[in-house]
């Protein structure tokens, strides 16, 4: 599936039955909600794995956080596999001072993301 | 700087303690374009008098722009117009003397016709002119136009074009004038009036009532209050006037006189020109209070008071009743009596009773407030003086007893007088100390001398310093907004030395609501060894029936002893919620808390603050972030580092918009640079709602769905080095530090 992006959504594309979201530069209330409903969007489509990608996130606040952990408990209610890749290292020590890396596993790039999860369903 | 001694009574280098006031008086006289007045309270008798006039030598000598003019009214001008015309002569003197340099014309015996015939070519118009409508007026026997001709000298002068320093003293003794037409608020009105700065001083309790009077005179000016001095100063003081006037002194007396005349330059100089008369060393206390005893029954000091009652009433019955009346006050417990009931027994009509009232509230005598009237008991001349003429003119009892009677009072007295001194020098300063707490957090062994001792005793100084600081239990003091001594409570004199018995009524987390109020006793016990349970049960239950009786709902109370207490005694306070420490912990607790968070906000270095205002929402929190990281950089902040500076600036800034109910919807940041750290202050107006309100220490009081969404705290003091919530009157201000790591 072709990637998708416009104003008011986030940037994803599909890879399988994988869907991947691409986080923007600032993690804050308004983009937390965005990537919540393109995860929610892509799940109605029936993909069965997310991969939310920090690749271009400098910056990332408390409420975008926690709307992130929303996406987490949805993911566990609805049997999904998911994956953060590319938090930078600022990033990656807030997930862990809240508590986010328990929930979720945390990888070094897309593809091991993807691979990751392939084998997974494997 | 040291010049001609002109209206001085002692040369510049013997007045001691007061160059800070004369620098402020001395600027004040050169902002000519302010034309605002000075007022100068003081407690009677503080030495207000020789300031000014030692204010008048400096400016004279200094030759500014603006011309001193010292006029003091005195108990001897017993009319309105007498008074005015000795300030147009005081006035010309001079202002003559002034312009021709000439510092000999101040009080030289000059008639009004060699005043006109000295004044200067450019002065000699109109000064004529006036000099001749003086001669009118005074002929034509118009005592309103003359008083106002009088009093409008200066304006003469303005319109002359000179600029004046009228520094006029004694305003109290305008208030005793017969035909009173308001003299003391004309004389001020019309000093106002002349568009040039001009000092006023008095009583306290006086000057203040006669600036609101007056219409001219500025609400806004500027006031010095001219407080006690200290004791070094007074010593130094004893020390120049036995030299003065070469009388030997050691420093026991020395010391006592400070602290038995309070400082008062006018008692002790009495004191040293009494025993010079006498040819009596003061070098013992026995000789001391030999030759205070014969000042206070027939002396400079004893005239001093008689001339105070002379003016309340010239019926010598009703002084002889005020007289008993005031004795009598002063035996009650309370040295207190309704107002009604002075004014039957002393007699006066209605007016003469408020005069007399007033001008020994004035003399702070008594204090009077409402219904009630009490003899001032804080100066011991004055009850001393009480006391003893009572006793001679009052009850008639043989003067020779009196004076046995006063001097071995004052004799046994003495070394009382010097041990409450000496207790007062080495107390802790509980006052001072509560006063500083101010929210701040320190190590919760300061206040357990139990615990403190099993954790520290025995080890070394240093190894002390670093525990305490890195101890995690903390106690967060209140912020005390109002210290007292715990004798202003009450009537009875259960706490001893005002300064070791503290009162201090606050709030916690500096949250002014009911549940946050708390009140503070604090007490410093005399025990030389360990204080045992016993004493402190004592002062416990003295203490809490203090707060029992003033309706204190909260109280912490918190004792200190020089060596702690004893185990038994400790676990007696702790059961009690009560806190005790030794002196050591004092040390330490005082040395650890900072003098106020205001000064915080006092840097030397501008020019590595930075400020910034952004309107809340909007992401604008990233504009803050940006800048400091800019900021960050230029400190040589590594890069984890200042991404966890911009995290928690984010995280304030949110804070500040989503908690604030910011009436102005901004958030004022402050960034200021350090050599080793990078302050950031947020702040915003509003009031943060109860429900909202998230603890400073991390436990949050709040609703579920907060539970989540209140991680910006927590990523704020993860972040952070030091993360702390300053009182501001409106809103929130939050201080963090971030330290720059070699």
């Amino acid at each position: 599936m072709a990637d998708t992006a416009g104003p008011a959504t986030v940037r994803s594309r599909c890879v399988g039955d994988a869907a991947v979201i691409y986080a923007s530069n600032y993690l804050n209330k308004l983009n937390g909600e965005r990537i919540e409903r393109e995860c929610r969007q892509q799940l109605e489509a029936g993909r069965r794995a997310l991969v939310i990608n920090f690749r271009d996130t400098e910056l990332v606040n408390s409420i975008g956080v926690s709307i992130l952990m929303c996406v987490i408990d949805a993911a566990e209610e609805n049997d999904v596999r998911l994956v953060f890749s590319n938090a930078n290292s600022h990033t990656i020590d807030l997930f862990e001072m809240l508590g986010l890396s328990r929930h979720v596993n945390l990888v070094n790039d897309e593809e091991e993301a993807l691979t990751l999860l392939s084998g997974s369903s494997a | 700087m040291n010049y001609r001694r002109i209206l001085g009574r002692i040369e510049r280098e013997e007045f001691v303690g007061r160059d800070r006031e004369l620098d402020q008086i001395a600027r004040h006289a050169s902002r000519s374009a302010e034309a605002r007045g000075l007022l100068l309270l003081a407690a009677p008798p503080a030495g207000v008098s020789e300031l000014l006039r030692q204010a008048f030598d400096q400016l004279f000598a200094q030759r500014g722009d603006a011309i001193p003019i010292y006029f003091s009214l005195t108990q001897h001008d017993s009319l309105a117009v007498d008074a005015a015309v000795r300030f147009f002569t005081t006035f010309l003197q001079q202002y003559i003397a002034y312009r021709r340099v000439d510092p000999s014309l101040c009080e030289a015996p000059l008639s009004l016709k060699e005043l006109v015939e000295l004044a200067l070519p450019t002065d000699y118009e109109w000064i004529a002119a006036l000099a001749q409508s003086f001669e009118r007026e005074n002929a034509a026997g118009d005592t309103q136009a003359l008083i106002q001709l009088c009093l409008g000298t200066p304006q003469k002068a303005a319109a002359a074009g000179q600029i004046i320093f009228p520094m006029i003293d004694g305003v109290h003794f305008a208030g005793d004038f017969r035909g009173r037409i308001g003299f003391g608020r004309q004389l001020a009105e019309i000093i106002a009036r002349s568009k040039s700065p001009f000092a006023i001083a008095g009583p306290r309790r006086q000057v203040m009532d006669l600036i609101r009077e007056a219409d001219d005179v500025e609400g806004a000016s500027p006031v010095i209050h001219l407080e006690r001095l200290d004791d070094a100063h007074a010593a130094r003081l004893v020390e120049q006037a036995s030299r003065r006037y070469e009388v030997e002194i050691n420093e026991q007396t020395r010391d006592l006189m400070v602290q038995q005349f309070a400082a008062s330059p006018f008692f002790i100089t009495s004191m040293m020109q009494a025993a010079q008369q006498a040819n009596t060393p003061l070098n013992s206390f026995v000789n001391c209070q030999r030759v205070y005893v014969d000042q206070l029954l027939g002396g400079q000091i004893n005239r001093y008071f008689a001339s105070i009652f002379d003016r309340l009433t010239p019926d010598a019955q009703i002084r002889k009743n005020l007289l008993r009346v005031l004795y009598e006050s002063l035996l009650s417990e309370t040295h207190k009596s309704s107002l009604w009931t002075w004014k039957k027994r002393i007699g006066a009509d209605a007016s003469e009773f408020e005069h007399i009232v007033h001008q020994l509230h004035v003399r702070e005598l008594v204090n009077s407030s409402g219904s009630f009237v009490e003899v001032n008991s804080e100066s011991t001349v004055w009850l001393d003086y009480l006391r003893a003429t009572y006793r001679v003119e009052g009850a008639g009892e043989p003067r020779a007893l009196v004076v046995a009677d006063t001097l071995t009072q004052t004799l046994k007295r003495a070394p009382r007088t010097m041990a409450r001194h000496y207790r007062r020098e080495s107390a802790v300063g509980l006052r001072d100390l509560l006063a500083r707490f101010n929210c701040q957090e320190v190590a919760a062994t300061l206040f357990h001398d139990d615990r403190f001792k099993t954790a520290y005793k025995g080890i070394e100084p240093e190894q002390v310093e670093a525990s305490l600081d890195a101890e995690a239990d903390l106690i967060r003091l209140p912020q005390i907004v109002h210290v007292a001594a715990c004798g202003s409570f009450t009537a009875t004199s259960r706490f001893g030395d005002e300064e070791r018995c503290a009162v201090g009524h606050g709030f916690e987390a500096a949250d002014y609501v009911d549940q946050s109020e708390i009140v503070w006793l604090a007490a410093e016990v005399e025990s030389k060894l360990e204080a045992g349970r016993e004493l402190a049960q004592e002062w416990f239950d003295r203490l809490t029936d203090l707060a029992r009786r003033c309706g204190f709902a909260k109280v912490r109370v918190w004792l200190i002893a020089p060596e702690g207490f004893s185990a038994e005694a400790c676990r007696f306070l702790t059961r009690r919620s009560a806190y005790a420490s030794s002196r050591r912990q004092i040390e330490l607790l005082s040395a650890r808390i900072k003098p106020g968070v205001e000064s915080r906000e006092v840097h030397p270095d501008a020019a590595n603050e930075y400020e910034l205002v952004i309107p809340m929402g909007q992401d604008t929190e990233l504009i803050a972030a940006h800048a400091v990281e800019q900021i960050a950089r230029r400190l040589n902040f590594p890069a984890q580092a200042i991404n966890q500076i911009k995290t928690a600036l984010i995280e304030a800034s949110i804070n500040a918009a989503e908690h604030s109910l910011s009436p102005d919807r901004k958030i004022y940041q402050r960034f200021r640079a350090e050599n080793d750290k990078l302050v950031v202050t947020v702040t915003s107006r509003g009031i943060v709602p109860a429900d909202m309100r998230v603890e400073v220490d991390g436990r949050t009081v709040s609703p579920s769905d907060q539970n989540r969404r209140g991680w910006g705290l927590k990523l704020i003091r993860t972040l952070m080095d030091e993360v702390e919530f300053e009182h501001v009157d409106d809103g929130t201000q939050l201080r963090m530090v971030k330290y720059l790591k070699k």
